[in-house]
This record gives C-alpha cells, structure tokens and sequence, in this order.
C-alpha cells in the first residue's frame, strides 16, 4: 500500500460495474475529501459522495454503491465498508438496527402475538358487532329470505304439524314481552327435516321451528325458551357478526400462511371461529334467560329442552352408528363443539337448580 | 467474440441463510401488520432484494430495483378489482359475470406490464434484464390458448401453458442478448399425461385396496365399517399421491422449461431433483405446522437454495461480453406514462 500508517483512509475491496457491459473490475474504495475513490491499476474514479446511493444492508448480502452518473460497486466486505462509511459519519438506520437483531426479532415476534391475540378476542368481535348493528333491515330481510329459499330447497320440507298448533305456537310467541326493543319483525314458521329436534333463526327475525323440536317439547314453555334463545341470536346479529368475524379470521389466515397450503389456512380458522360461535350462544342464552324472566317464567326451562335436545341427539348417532359407542358420549361432537357444554350454560341460567 | 469452445459449466449459488432471514421477515411482517398492510410494499422490496443479492454466479450477485410505491400502486389495483368483482357478484350474478369478463380482457395486459416491470427491475452486474413482448402476444398466450384449452376439455392445456412459458421466456431480454426458449410441446404433454397416470393409478388402487378391507369383515356392519374407513383412506392416499406428483410435476417442469433454454450464446440447464423437492416440501409444511408458521422464512430459504443451485449456466467464452441494450432501457424507464403503469400484481 502506498499511503503511510498515519493516514487513517481506509480501503475496502469491491467490484466495479460500468452499466454498460457486464465486464466486472477489482477496484479499492476510499474516502477522499467529498469524493469516494475507486482506483485500481488500471482505472481511477472519483464519485463525488452526495451523488453516491448506498443500498441498505440486508443480512450478508453485498451491498451496492450506485453512482447516479452510472456504474456501481458491490462490496462483499461488510466490516470494511461499515468503517468507511463510519468514516463520513453515515450511522445505522434504525430499520438496519432491527432487522439485524436477535433481540429485536423475537420482541417483534411477542408483539405480534399479542397484536394477533388482542384482535381477535375484543377488535374483531368489537369492529364486527358495530357494523352489523347498522346493517339496514331491508339487507337482513334479503338474507334472510335468499337463505330461507336455499334452505328450503335442499334441507327442510314441509311441517307435518296442524294448523291449530301453529297458530297456538304462533300466538304464545306473539305474546311474549321481550326486554328491549324488538327492532324486527318476528314470526315463526314450521318447517320438518331429518335434521330431528331443532330451531333455528334466519338473519330477518323469521325462526325456522322443525317438527321434531315441537314433538320432543312436553311443555310449550320450553318452546318459548328455545324462541327467546334463537330471537337473542336475531337481537344481537349473530348471523352477519359470524360472517364478517369468520372471514376476516380466513383472510388473515391466508394471508399469512400465503401459498404454503390451503389446508393450513383452512384448519385453523375453523378452530377460531368455533369460540367465536360459543361466546354468541352464551350471549343469545343471556338474552333468552332476561326474556324468560321478563315473562315470569323460569330461566331453568331451556336447560330443560336444550337436555332433551342433547339426549335426542345422541341417541340418533347411537342409531346411525352403534359401533361409535361410548366414545360419542361426552359433549365433544361436532354440533356441540360449537356451542358451550350444556351443563355449564344450565349453570349459568339456573344456579339454584 | 471469443473463441466458441471454451465451454464451462458455471451454477448459482444462492448464500442465504434462514435465521438471517428469519429476523428481516419478522420485523417486516410485524411493521405491515402495525400499518394494516401498507408496508407489505415496501417488505416485498426486501424481500426479492434479500433472495436476488443472494443469488450469485460467477462472482456477480442479482439484485431487484422496483420500488415500493409501484407494487403498492398495483396491490391496489388487485385489491380494487378483487372487491369490485366479488361485489359485483354479490349484487347481481349477471354483472358479475360482465365484470368478470372484463377482468379477463384487461389480464393479459396487466400480466405483460406486470413481466415487464419485474424484469425491467432485475439485473446481474450492473444490467438490466428486460421484456419486449407485445401486447397482441400477451392476449394470444394469456387469452386465447387458456380459453382454447377450456373448450377442448382441457386437451391443450399443455399446448397453452408451453404457449404462456414461450411468451415469457422468448421475449426476456439481459442487456442485448435475448433468451431463447426451446422446450417443445410434446415435452409438455408428457409431463401432464404422465402425472395424470400415476394421479389416476393410485386412486383405482386406494379404491380397490378399501374395496377389500370393507369385505374381509362379515354383514352389514363390516361393509358399513368398510366404507367408513374407505373415505379418509381414499383421501389419505390422494393427499400422498398429490404431494408426489406434485413434487414431481414441479421439478420436471423446471428442468424442462429452464433447461430448454438459452442466453446469447449460453445455454441454461436446471437440474432440480423430484425427491428432494419433496423432501424439502414435506418437511417445510411440517415445520411449519410444529412452529405456527415461524418457520416459514427457513422454508424460503431452502426453497429457494434447493431450486436456484440445481441451475447454471453452460457458459460459451465468459460472462463479461453482455452489452446494455439502449433502447429497451429508454423504452422502460424513460417515458412518464410506462412509470405511470409499472405496475406489479403478482403477490
């Protein structure tokens, strides 16, 4: 090296590319007054240091030193360029600080957990409950009716049941005193499906009430029960909540398991979504006990009917498969695993019993 | 020129590491989550830039010049066209269905800009890579050979993606040396009737395997039990198979459509091995599943390591005779309106 010891220039090895050719050029870089210097025994070249870009440092990857007149150089030696760029006082971003730091990645990696955890459990439920809430009623009508209509195409056929029952049903529905005010218009209508002892409430305040639920019903009261819990799903706009809640959860799923598989993406949203489904029937179970006792009957009657339900269900499993046996007897089926275990939500909604 | 014999193997290396990247992704990924996806921009930015300086050969590394603000612009735009479409159909199907039909004549344009801006921002050496296909061209290999294939129950379809594969490498340009493709159809047919083969093969034999389960057990309840256990199995068997041919789909296609071509006077040759390609799938989606996704910057890693250093070049003479070509640069980055449409879909 030609410089003497007390001159504190710093050299650093890089490749000169002129931007024209592909041909690369060994060169030394050093800092020279306001001029980066690259020299070799060939060439000489001053790049005056305002006009000189210097990509930012990416893992181990060479870093680029582009001349806005044209040409660049890679530089493979990151110490070396590290202390002459030290030399004209060009620091670390603090972008460069954090992608290249241990610590700052598993901070970030905490972050997100919690950023991920906080969304779901009170943002989206949050988000999705304001817009659902301001969802027109004629949009609910429209949903409801388009669902009825597919519904009724492949699943339900019609009620076996008399007219004067309905119009009994009808009319105790009719009267009964809810506790806030009904911003829907509520009717029932009596539908039969193999799918046995059930109720369900369509966006738009119809309840579809199946044969089988009001065969397994001893008292009409529970019923009633039942109707108050479908009409707290209407109430509270379960329906459309579960749609927004559920899609955002399989957006954000897809978004970040992106290409690696759909399969990834898909099983996990369904586990998600599934306490999303138990905190509605818990709230839809609230509403239902508040119109219960509204009406001056007991709280303790949906306990009663959601039992039978359970039992009406499991039994019919038994019959379809007698081999499953007793495997299928703890509340972990698929139509539970959705909803809360009934005798915790009867624990709830009737403490004294 | 130099003398023509002097022929040498020269292949990439890729020197990425996966915790190296692991940290990059991460930080990334938490900013674009913080700015409600703005970022994922400017993350994408570092992230080709990240794999592209990582990818060497003979000493050169590539690297990626697009700017954040042009893959913002066209996520945007896909996002716009994502919503508008799926509202469109919400609305009324018919609209959908002219909306859709829309979409499917601006594609072939969007994709050809979309070739165009990331090649445009490519380089090896100080170079820009380029794209000089034409428009009409775009719309006979994204258009028309797709909607051929569909209406022949897809018989072309590997005419039509030996077509798309013709248009994009054909028309890929480093400085003013041209690409040149040369993989022909009927590689591409026995590639896809192959798989197909061995897809069908081993569902008639899942099938037939759960036929004689289902029978070795006595009565009604054996057969029931039978068919019972002949779903999952049939879908077990159809995911393994899946995941073989898929592997083996993906390594032939490479090999055949990089090692059909050339560069100037260099050609190409890829090299990629089927089993080990499932092997790193197999083991990424597993630790991917055991990690909740963290592992996902390794499986890039090895991905990327296991796909790029399978390939060289059998290079002719050396690597420093390309020469920048002056007009295709003029043509991409001089004109206000070609700034104006850089854009870039592809996610």
């Amino acid at each position: 090296m030609s410089t003497s010891p007390s001159d504190a220039s710093i050299e650093v090895a890089a490749a000169y590319y002129d931007g024209q050719t592909t041909a690369s050029r060994a060169v030394q870089l050093s800092i020279d007054g306001g001029d980066l210097l690259l020299h070799s025994d060939a060439l000489e070249l001053r790049w005056p240091l305002g006009e000189v870009h210097v990509s930012e440092r990416l893992g181990n990857t060479p870093r680029l030193l582009t001349y806005s007149g044209g040409g660049h150089c890679e530089v493979n030696d990151q110490a070396g360029l590290g202390r002459l760029l030290a030399q004209v006082g060009a620091g670390r971003s603090w972008l460069d600080s954090l992608q290249h730091s241990l610590p700052w990645a598993l901070a970030a990696m905490a972050l997100m957990l919690i950023i991920f955890a906080a969304a779901y459990k009170y943002l989206l439920p949050w988000g999705a409950e304001e817009l659902a809430m301001r969802v027109p009623a004629s949009m609910l009508q429209k949903m409801g009716d388009s669902t009825l209509e597919t519904m009724d195409e492949y699943l339900l056929e019609p009620s076996t049941l008399d007219e004067a029952r309905q119009q009994a049903l009808r009319d105790a529905y009719a009267g009964l005193r809810t506790p806030a005010d009904a911003q829907l218009k509520y009717d029932i209508i009596f539908r039969s499906s193999p799918m046995g002892a059930n109720a369900f409430a369509l966006p738009n305040g119809t309840i579809v009430m199946l044969d089988g639920l009001v065969e397994l019903a001893q008292d009409d009261n529970e019923i009633l029960a039942v109707l108050a819990h479908e009409r707290g799903h209407v109430e509270r706009r379960h329906a459309m909540r579960m749609v927004l809640q559920s899609s955002v959860v399989g957006l954000a799923l897809a978004w970040y398991v992106g290409d690696v598989s759909s399969l990834l993406a898909t099983a996990p949203a369904i586990i998600m979504q599934a306490k999303y489904s138990r905190d509605m029937e818990r709230e839809a179970d609230v509403y239902a006990e508040q119109t219960m006792r509204a009406n001056g009957l007991s709280p303790c009657l949906l306990g009663t009917i959601l039992d039978k339900m359970e039992a009406a269900y499991l039994a019919k499993v038994k019959e379809k498969h007698p081999e499953a046996g007793a495997a299928k007897d703890d509340s972990a089926m698929d139509y539970l695993s959705s909803h809360p275990a009934t005798k915790e939500r009867m624990r709830l909604m009737c403490p004294g019993n | 020129m130099q003398e023509q014999f002097g022929q040498k193997n020269q292949s990439f290396e890729f020197t990425g590491s996966g915790w190296e990247y692991f940290k990059i992704w991460i930080v990334n990924l938490l900013l674009t989550i913080v700015t409600l996806g703005i970022y994922s921009a400017w993350a994408k930015v570092r992230r080709l830039q990240y794999f592209y300086r990582n990818t060497r050969l003979d000493g050169g590394s590539f690297d990626f010049h697009g700017t954040p603000q042009a893959i913002l612009k066209g996520r945007l735009i896909a996002f716009g066209l994502l919503i508008g479409y799926n509202a469109a159909f919400e609305y009324d199907p018919m609209i959908g269905l002219g909306v859709a039909a829309l979409l499917a004549l601006v594609m072939p344009w969007l994709l050809m800009r979309s070739l165009r801006f990331k090649l445009y921002n490519s380089s090896y050496r100080g170079l820009r890579f380029g794209f000089a296909g034409s428009t009409g061209d775009s719309y006979r290999a994204f258009l028309l050979y797709p909607l051929l294939a569909m209406f022949t129950l897809y018989l072309l379809a590997p005419l039509a993606h030996q077509r798309i594969k013709r248009y994009q490498f054909d028309n890929s340009r480093f400085g003013n040396a041209s690409f040149s493709f040369g993989a022909p159809v009927k590689g591409f047919y026995i590639l896809y009737l192959s798989s197909l083969a061995v897809m069908l093969g081993s569902v008639l034999l899942a099938v037939a395997l759960a036929m004689m389960m289902g029978s070795g057990a006595a009565g009604a309840a054996g057969i029931i039990s039978g068919l019972m256990l002949a779903g999952p199995f049939i879908m077990l068997v159809m995911l393994v198979a899946m995941l073989v041919v898929g592997s083996l789909f993906s390594a032939y296609m490479q090999n055949l459509v990089w090692g059909s071509t050339t560069l100037g006077p260099h050609r190409i040759f890829s090299h990629v091995s089927a089993r080990r390609l499932l092997w790193v799938r197999v083991s990424n989606f597993i630790g991917i599943v055991l990690t909740l996704g963290l592992f996902m910057p390794f499986a890039a890693v090895r991905m990327a390591r296991l796909q790029i250093e399978a390939m060289g070049l059998a290079v002719s003479g050396d690597l420093s005779g390309f020469v920048a070509d002056q007009q295709l640069n003029a043509t991409a980055a001089g004109e206000e309106t070609a700034e104006m449409f850089d854009v870039d879909i592809s996610f």
